[in-house]
């Protein structure tokens, strides 16, 4: 373990400029995503002063914010664009630079893409989970915040990362036969957005659809955490969410060792 | 007699550019199919997520179903538009300027605003078209809509003026790069306030409305208009606003684009 820390460190240090140099893209970038939390915050609130119900199937009004606001935050952590990074150095040929070289080729994705984020850690976790709490705590008029509840989070959090970044490499290997990634990576990306609950808690859809992707990976990259997050998993379903992340990490990775032992026979880098 | 000639000599390029833009799509046949599926599936969602709210509540804030769809669908024709036509001032804000690839458009022999529209003719923009005719066909009979003629004329008008918001608040951001050379982030971060616009202005607090109403007027491309055309009010007010903000904005924008060229310096080397 030691050793794949000092051998992929370099990695994760280029990934830290690379992201340094992008900072204030990034600001920009994410507040106008935070835009659209507050459109859905804005939204929920009339919702439920429209509906005169405490509960809106099951969510009561803070914990909808919490929801919009947590799963704003996962989503983002959680990000991979391990599909787009693999698709363009397919596309362009640098693969093969990597090719000749005595290192994992997912690993040094992996640490490089960890550097990265260090960047939206730093800028988005904190102000973030301290607005949800704050507004947790004028609504409720009690401190909602649970430090073993957070630390369940933060290792879903992590497991969901690993499984979105291999989820991603995989679908980054289709550029082996597409070549062109721009329009499935667009598909992909609102698939994934709508089936693991980004957009909708699937607790929404109807009860036949949900049970299936709750079972499905998709809901161990943003539904389970988020769930965890804000209270609305009992012990039992928690045990049972983490089983089924290990499972389904276990799995792509698997996955991705079969696609890249198949895909390196068929490289064919275009020009040169 | 000359403005006609000269808009005549625009449509023909115009047509020629698209002409060209068409063949570099057809390289990436099955590409581009994906991404249109793909945006078209994304409104789906909107739609599907719009319609569970509704399961549960009879009207939103005083709005029907089919009124927030009609807002909705409003919403998204003025936005498609000028994704259709401007699509090319993204490219301005994020790389044209830093590379220095816009020395080319100085040398053509039309307005270096219109060399770089006409450049792009963005087809992603159909499946927004597509969606937002769709919407309004299907809330149109359900809401108590008056047809006449001068309520057609005065849709025309907030579609056109609408698109003119768009227009301009993206070639004021995209201009910044002029002198910044870079300056995609900022245009979007302002273009993403248009998602407020899908929505009724009365939903946001007072803070955030006057902020979408007066400041960044997005609430004027699709919620004051299209409010007029399903629940009445002041067409003054709702389409004229329209006017006065598409007018403003696309006169800045232009302002600040000529500023901008005569600032332009090329990347060295």
């Amino acid at each position: 373990m030691r050793r794949i820390f000092k051998i992929y460190k370099p990695f994760t240090h280029a990934g830290v400029m690379l992201a340094a140099q992008y900072r204030v893209n990034f600001i920009f970038f994410i507040l106008g995503d935070v835009l659209m939390c507050f459109i859905n915050y804005f939204l929920w609130k009339a919702v439920f002063s429209s509906g005169g119900a405490q509960t809106f199937m099951g969510f009561s009004e803070t914990d909808m914010v919490s929801y919009i606001f947590i799963s704003f935050l996962t989503s983002t952590l959680a990000y991979s664009d391990g599909s787009y990074a693999v698709g363009e150095e397919i596309k362009d040929g640098s693969i093969a630079m990597r090719m000749i070289k005595p290192i994992r080729f997912d690993l040094a994705f992996l640490f490089q893409e960890l550097g990265e984020r260090t960047m939206s850690i730093s800028i988005v976790f904190l102000p973030l989970m301290v607005g949800v709490e704050i507004f947790r705590f004028v609504v409720t008029g009690a401190v909602q915040f649970n430090i073993f509840r957070f630390l369940l989070y933060l290792l879903s959090l992590v497991l969901a990362y690993l499984i979105n970044f291999y989820v991603n490499v995989c679908y980054g290997y289709s550029a082996f036969v597409l070549k062109n990634l721009w329009g499935s990576n667009l598909l992909k990306n609102i698939i994934i957005g709508f089936l693991s609950g980004a957009t909708i808690p699937l607790a929404f859809l109807p009860p036949v659809l949900s049970a299936v992707l709750n079972f499905l990976p998709f809901a161990s990259l943003t539904y389970t955490p988020v769930m965890i997050y804000i209270g609305m998993y009992g012990p039992v379903q928690i045990l049972t969410s983490f089983g089924l992340q290990i499972v389904w990490l276990i799995f792509f990775i698997f996955l991705q060792q079969v696609i890249w032992n198949a895909c390196v026979k068929r490289l064919s880098v275009q020009g040169g | 007699m000359r403005i006609f000639k000269k808009l005549h000599r625009a449509f023909k390029l115009h047509r020629i550019f698209i002409k060209q833009d068409l063949k570099r799509l057809m390289e990436y046949k099955i590409d581009f199919m994906t991404g249109a599926v793909g945006l078209l599936l994304a409104q789906g969602v909107n739609i599907f997520f719009i319609s569970i709210i509704f399961s549960q509540i009879p009207a939103l804030d005083g709005w029907t179903f089919e009124q927030i769809l009609f807002i909705y669908g409003f919403a998204l024709l003025p936005k498609a538009i000028d994704h259709l036509f401007t699509d090319n001032l993204w490219s301005v804000a994020y790389f044209i300027i830093r590379k220095g690839d816009f020395d080319k458009y100085l040398t053509r022999p039309v307005s270096t605003l219109f060399a770089v529209t006409v450049e792009k003719f963005q087809v992603d923009a159909f499946g927004e078209l597509f969606v937002g005719i769709l919407l309004l066909g299907i809330s149109v009979p359900s809401v108590s809509l008056n047809v006449s003629v001068l309520n057609v004329f005065l849709f025309i008008i907030s579609m056109l003026f609408a698109t003119l918001i768009y227009t301009g608040i993206k070639l004021i951001t995209a201009s910044i790069s002029f002198w910044t050379k870079k300056s995609g982030h900022i245009t979007y971060m302002f273009y993403m306030v248009n998602e407020f616009s899908k929505y009724p202005t009365t939903i946001y607090n007072k803070v955030v409305g006057a902020i979408v109403t007066y400041i960044i007027p997005f609430a004027f491309t699709a919620f004051f208009p299209a409010s007029y055309f399903v629940a009445g009010g002041n067409p003054w007010y709702n389409i004229g606003g329209t006017v006065i903000a598409g007018t403003v904005l696309m006169i800045a924008g232009i302002l600040v684009w000529n500023k901008g060229v005569n600032a332009y310096e090329s990347a060295g080397s």
